[in-house]
C-alpha cells in the first residue's frame, strides 16, 4: 500500500494554513457513528482550483467523508481548512457562502420549481426576510445557463428526470458561489450522456478557480476527468495523488479485486480502464 | 385529537346522552272497568300488565316522587340516579330507601334485586350499558315503563300540557291499580289557584351553559310552567324541549324575569356568577335588580312536581313584586 | 390556473380581512344598524358618544367585538401552526395538534369543567397541552434521536393516551347536561370569547406568530432533507425546536381560548399552496391571513345560521372547509 503522505509530497509537519493558496487539507479526520469507527484519522488535500475524485469501493466510507468534509455532519476527531479558514469551527452561514454540499439522490414532496430549487442555493447570502435582490437572481440566471437548465425554470423539480435534477442541485450548489464544492456520487443513475455532461460542468468550474471534489464510482470517469485521486478504503485513505500515478493497476486489484488495464482513450488521450476478472 | 377519534368519541357521548325531559302521552287504558290486563303503548314500545308490579325499581327522583305520591312507596325495593332533595312530605318515607347506583344503574345493579318493574324517568335510562334494553329486560320476565311525558323516540307530546302530566300519573295509577283521584284532585285545584302574576313579562329559563347558555325551550316543561304563570319564555320559538341559546339574543331582550335550575352540579348560585362574570350579562335589568326565579332541578322535569313549581314560580314573582 | 403572485393574494387577503371583521361585528342576532355598531365601536377607542342604550351597546362591544376579533387571531394562529407542522414533519397530513396539543388541552379543560371551575379553563387548557407536549418530546426521545417522525409517532401515543382519560373522566363524571359544555369545548368554539382572550390570542399572534411568519425561507431549505438544510448554512436542530416550541406555544394559546378547532390548520395552508406555489415565504403569512379571513366568516355563520340557537364553530369549520378543498383540488388536477 502506497503512503498517503509520501504520494501526495506533503511533508507530515507542516501546519494549518502555511500553503495558503492550498486548497482543502483535512487532517486526523475520524467519524464514529454509534461507537463504530466509519473513517479513521484521514488526512487528505485537494489542491486549490483542481478537480479531485474520491474513489473507493462500496461501504468505504466516501459520503460520510464528504459530509465530513463539508461540515454538514460533524466528524468526531480532526480538523479541516480551506485556505485559511477553518471550516469545522466557522460560523454557519460564511462557510454555506465557502462550500456547497450535493448529495446523492436528493428528492423532495415539495412541488418547488427548478427556480425556486436555484434559489435555495442564495440562502447564505440573504437575511431572512429582504427581497431578492438583483445581484442574487442574476447569479441564479447564471448557476442555470451553466448547467444548461434555463429552459426549464418553471418546471416544477419533482417533475424531471434523474439527469435534470442532478443539473439543478449542482446549479442551486453553484448559487452559493462557493469556492469549495463537494459532490457525493454526481453521476449516480445518469445515463452516459448526462454524466460527461456533468463532468464537463465541473472541469469547467476549476477553470473558474472553484475547487471540486466529487465522489464517483465509476474509475474510468474519475480517470479521464479528474487530475488528482484520493482511493479510500475500509475508511482510510490507502493512496492519493495525481491520477496516473495513484490509479495503477496494482492499486486497483489492491483494493477493489479486480484485473485492470489502462489504456489511453484514442480519442481523448486520457486514461481508459478497462477491467475483468480477478 | 384526530378527526377520527374525536368523530367516534362524540358518537359515544351522544348514546349516552341526556336530553332534558320532553314529553309524551300515553293513551290512557279505560278508566272504568278494571281489566285483567293493562295494555299501553309507551314511547313507541308495547307494555302490557297482567297485575300490579310489587317490586318496583325507580330511576330519576320524578318517578320516585311520583310513586311516593301515590302512595306506592312500600313497592320501592330501589332507587336510583337521585336528582335532589325530596318535598318535606315525603322526605321520611324517601331516606328509608335503598339507593342501587347514583347514576343509571348497570344492568347486574338492576337485576341483581329481581324486579318485577322498572321505572325511568328519560328513555334513555334504558340502554345496553344503563340498565337494560327494554326488549330484553321483558324476556326476563320485567316490565319497563318510561314516564310518558319524556318520551323521545316516539310519542313526544307536540307541546307539554298539564294534561299530559295529569294523564302519566293516571297511567301510572292504573298500572298500579291505585286510585289517583285524590291526589289529581289535589293536583287540579293547586294548578287553578295559581295566580298567573307573570303579566305576559318576559323570562329566560337559564338551565346550563356558560359561554353558551342552555335553556328551556318551547315545547317542554320549562314552556308549560312559564305559560302557566304568565310568563313569556324568550326561547318559546325553538321547536324543542331544551336549546343552546346565545346570550346576545338574551341581552337584545334583557328579560324581566329570569329563572334558574338550581342543581346539586350547576347551582343557581353558580349561574348568578356566570350573569354577573359576563359583561355583557351583568347589564341585564333582571340581574341588576336580581330578579331570579329559582327551581329545583328535580322539580323542573314533568312530573308530580310541577304544579307546586308553578305555584312556587308564581310566589316568587309576587314577592319579587312585592 | 396560473399561479397568483403572493403579493396580490396577500393583499387582497389582508383587504378581505379588514372587510371580514367591519361586516361580521355587525351581524348577529340582535338587530343593530351598522352605523350603529360602528358608532359604539368608536366610542370606545374615544371618539364620540355611542349612539346604543348601555345594554346593546355591550352586546356590540363585549359580545361581538372581542369574539371577532379572537375568531381573527385564532384561525391566523391555528392556520400559521398547521403550515409549520407541515414543513417541520414534512408531512402534508400534520396539523397543529399533532404532539398531542389538542388531547392534553382537552383534557385540561374538561377536568376543570366537570370539576365546575370554569374560569381556570384557558390555565388548564394550555398547561395540558404543554405537558402532553413535554411527553411527547420525552417519549420521542427515548427511542433514540428524536427525529420528526418519531415525534410524530410519540405524538400519536400521547394523544390517544390523553384522549382515552378525557373520555373515562367524561363517562365517569358528567351529570345532567353537563355533556354539552365539555362537547362544545371538544369541537372548537368561540362562544366564549370576551376580552381576555381577544388579549391572549392577538399576544400569541404579535409576540410569537409574526416572528414565526419571517422564517419561510428557513421552511424551504428543509424541503430536501437535514443536510441540504444544513448545506446552506441552516441550523437545522434550532431552528427545528424553535419553530416546533413557537408552534406549540401558539398552538396551545389559542386552544386555551376556543378549544380544538379542527380543519384550519390542516387544510387552509394548502389551499394557499394551491393557489400561490409551495415557497414557505409567501405560505405563512398567507396561510395566516387566510386562516383569519375564514374563521371570522366561519364563527359567524356558527353564531347565526340557526339563530337563535348556537352551534360550535368546529362543526362549521369541518363541514365548510373539507368540500371547498375539494373543490381547489379538482381545479388544479383539471387545468395541468
Amino acid at each position: 500500500m502506497t503512503k498517503a503522505n509520501e504520494a501526495a509530497n506533503i511533508p507530515r509537519e507542516q501546519p494549518p494554513g502555511a500553503l495558503a493558496a492550498s486548497g482543502l487539507e483535512a487532517r486526523r479526520v475520524s467519524v464514529s457513528v454509534s461507537g463504530k469507527l466509519l473513517i479513521d484519522s484521514v488526512d487528505c488535500t485537494v489542491e486549490r482550483g483542481t478537480l479531485s475524485a474520491l474513489v473507493g469501493p462500496n461501504g468505504a466510507g466516501k459520503s460520510t467523508l464528504l459530509r465530513a468534509l463539508a461540515a454538514v455532519e460533524l466528524p468526531s476527531a480532526g480538523s479541516v481548512h480551506f485556505g485559511e479558514h477553518d471550516v469545522l469551527t466557522m460560523p454557519r452561514k460564511p462557510r454555506a457562502r465557502l462550500t456547497a454540499f450535493v448529495e446523492q439522490d436528493a428528492t423532495t414532496d415539495s412541488q418547488l420549481t427548478v427556480e425556486m430549487v436555484v434559489k435555495l442555493g442564495r440562502l447564505p447570502h440573504q437575511s431572512l426576510w429582504e427581497a431578492d435582490s438583483k445581484d442574487s437572481l442574476s447569479v441564479v440566471e447564471d448557476s442555470l445557463a451553466t448547467v444548461s437548465m434555463t429552459a426549464f425554470r418553471d418546471r416544477e423539480f419533482h417533475s424531471l428526470s434523474g439527469g435534470e435534477k442532478q443539473r439543478v442541485m449542482l446549479a442551486r450548489a453553484l448559487a452559493q458561489e462557493p469556492q469549495l464544492l463537494t459532490l457525493d456520487e454526481p453521476t449516480n443513475h445518469l445515463d452516459i450522456a448526462a454524466q460527461l455532461d456533468v463532468l464537463a460542468i465541473l472541469s469547467g468550474l476549476t477553470e473558474h478557480g472553484v475547487t471540486v471534489l466529487a465522489a464517483l464510482h465509476d474509475l474510468s470517469l474519475a480517470a479521464s476527468y479528474c487530475d488528482h485521486v484520493i482511493v479510500l478504503s475500509g475508511g482510510r485513505v490507502v493512496a492519493a495523488g495525481p491520477t496516473k500515478d495513484v490509479l495503477t493497476e496494482a492499486l486497483i486489484a489492491d483494493v477493489y479485486g479486480v484485473r485492470a488495464s489502462i489504456v489511453a482513450n484514442p480519442v481523448t488521450g486520457r486514461p481508459m480502464i478497462g477491467f475483468s476478472p480477478a | 385529537m384526530s378527526l377520527f377519534s374525536r368523530t367516534a368519541f362524540i358518537a359515544g357521548v351522544s348514546v349516552l346522552s341526556l336530553a332534558g325531559c320532553a314529553t309524551g302521552a300515553a293513551p290512557a287504558p279505560s278508566p272504568d272497568a278494571q281489566p285483567e290486563t293493562i295494555q299501553l303503548s309507551n314511547c313507541g314500545v308495547a307494555v302490557s300488565f297482567d297485575e300490579a308490579p310489587e317490586r318496583v325499581i325507580t330511576i330519576k327522583s320524578s318517578t320516585t316522587e311520583l310513586l311516593l305520591a301515590l302512595g306506592l312507596g312500600d313497592r320501592i325495593i330501589g332507587t336510583a340516579f337521585h336528582d335532589g332533595p325530596v318535598p318535606d312530605e315525603w322526605a321520611a318515607e324517601a331516606s328509608g330507601l335503598t339507593s342501587i347506583a347514583e347514576r343509571v344503574p348497570s344492568q347486574e345493579a338492576v337485576l341483581d334485586r329481581e324486579p318485577d318493574f322498572i321505572f325511568g324517568g328519560w328513555e334513555s335510562n334504558f340502554s345496553a350499558d344503563g340498565a337494560g334494553e327494554r326488549a330484553d329486560l321483558e324476556a326476563l320476565g320485567i316490565h319497563t315503563f318510561v314516564a310518558p311525558s319524556a318520551c323521545q323516540s316516539a310519542e313526544q307530546p307536540p307541546k307539554l300540557s298539564f294534561d299530559d302530566v295529569f294523564s302519566d300519573i293516571e297511567t301510572v295509577a292504573s298500572i298500579f291499580r291505585v286510585d289517583a283521584s285524590a291526589l289529581l284532585t289535589e293536583q287540579a285545584a293547586q294548578l287553578a289557584a295559581i295566580d298567573a302574576n307573570g303579566d305576559s313579562r318576559t323570562a329566560l329559563w337559564f338551565s346550563s351553559g356558560s359561554d353558551t347558555p342552555y335553556v328551556g325551550a318551547g315545547i317542554g316543561a320549562p314552556q308549560l310552567l312559564l305559560d302557566t304563570v304568565g310568563l313569556n319564555n324568550l326561547a318559546a320559538d325553538i321547536d324543542a324541549t331544551w336549546a343552546p341559546y346565545n346570550w346576545e339574543a338574551v341581552v337584545d331582550a334583557d328579560p324581566d324575569f329570569i329563572v334558574l335550575v338550581d342543581a346539586d352540579w350547576n347551582s343557581a348560585d353558580k349561574k348568578i356568577g356566570i350573569l354577573e362574570a359576563n359583561p355583557a350579562t351583568a347589564n341585564l335589568s333582571a340581574v341588576k335588580a336580581g330578579r331570579y326565579l329559582v327551581v329545583p332541578f328535580a322539580a323542573s322535569e314533568a312530573g308530580v312536581r310541577s304544579v307546586d313549581a308553578a305555584a312556587s314560580l308564581s310566589a316568587q314573582i309576587a314577592e319579587l313584586d312585592g | 390556473m396560473a399561479k397568483v403572485s403572493p403579493l396580490a393574494f396577500g393583499a387582497a387577503l389582508a383587504i378581505a380581512l379588514l372587510v371580514s371583521v367591519t361586516v361580521a361585528v355587525t351581524i348577529g342576532p340582535a338587530n343593530i344598524r351598522f352605523d350603529e355598531v360602528w358608532r359604539s365601536i368608536a366610542s370606545h377607542v374615544g371618539f364620540g358618544v355611542s349612539p346604543l342604550t348601555e345594554l346593546r351597546d355591550g352586546i356590540v362591544w363585549q359580545l361581538r367585538m372581542p369574539r371577532v376579533l379572537t375568531a381573527a387571531a385564532v384561525g391566523a394562529g391555528l392556520a400559521l401552526s398547521g403550515a409549520v407542522m407541515q414543513a417541520i414533519t414534512r408531512n402534508p397530513l400534520a396539523d397543529p395538534y399533532l404532539l398531542g396539543l389538542s388531547s392534553g388541552a382537552a383534557l385540561g379543560a374538561v377536568s376543570v369543567l366537570l370539576l365546575g371551575a370554569a374560569v381556570l379553563l384557558p390555565f388548564a387548557a394550555f398547561l395540558g397541552a404543554l405537558l402532553a407536549l413535554a411527553l411527547t418530546l420525552l417519549l420521542a426521545g427515548s427511542l433514540g434521536a428524536i427525529t420528526p417522525s418519531r415525534t410524530v409517532l410519540a405524538g400519536i401515543a400521547v394523544s390517544a393516551l390523553a384522549s382515552a382519560i378525557t373520555s373515562f373522566v367524561i363517562f365517569w363524571s358528567v351529570t345532567g347536561d353537563s355533556y354539552r359544555e365539555v362537547l362544545s369545548w371538544l369541537l372548537g368554539s368561540l362562544s366564549g370569547a370576551r376580552w381576555p382572550a381577544v388579549a391572549i390570542t392577538m399576544t400569541a399572534i404579535i409576540v410569537i406568530g409574526i416572528p414565526v411568519m419571517l422564517t419561510g425561507r428557513l421552511l424551504d431549505s428543509f424541503a430536501f432533507g437535514d443536510v441540504q438544510a444544513a448545506s446552506l448554512g441552516v441550523n437545522v436542530s434550532a431552528t427545528r425546536w424553535g419553530l416546533l416550541a413557537a408552534s406549540a406555544l401558539v398552538t396551545g394559546a389559542m386552544v386555551s381560548v376556543s378549544g380544538a378547532i379542527g380543519f384550519v390548520g390542516l387544510i387552509l395552508p394548502h389551499a394557499v399552496r394551491l393557489i400561490v406555489g409551495p415557497s414557505h415565504r409567501a405560505l405563512l403569512p398567507l396561510s395566516a391571513l387566510l386562516g383569519a379571513v375564514f374563521l371570522v366568516w366561519a364563527d359567524t355563520l356558527a353564531r347565526t345560521v340557526f339563530d337563535p340557537r348556537e352551534i360550535p364553530v368546529g362543526i362549521v369549520t369541518a363541514m365548510i372547509g373539507a368540500p371547498l378543498f375539494a373543490v381547489l383540488l379538482t381545479r388544479r388536477k383539471s387545468s395541468t
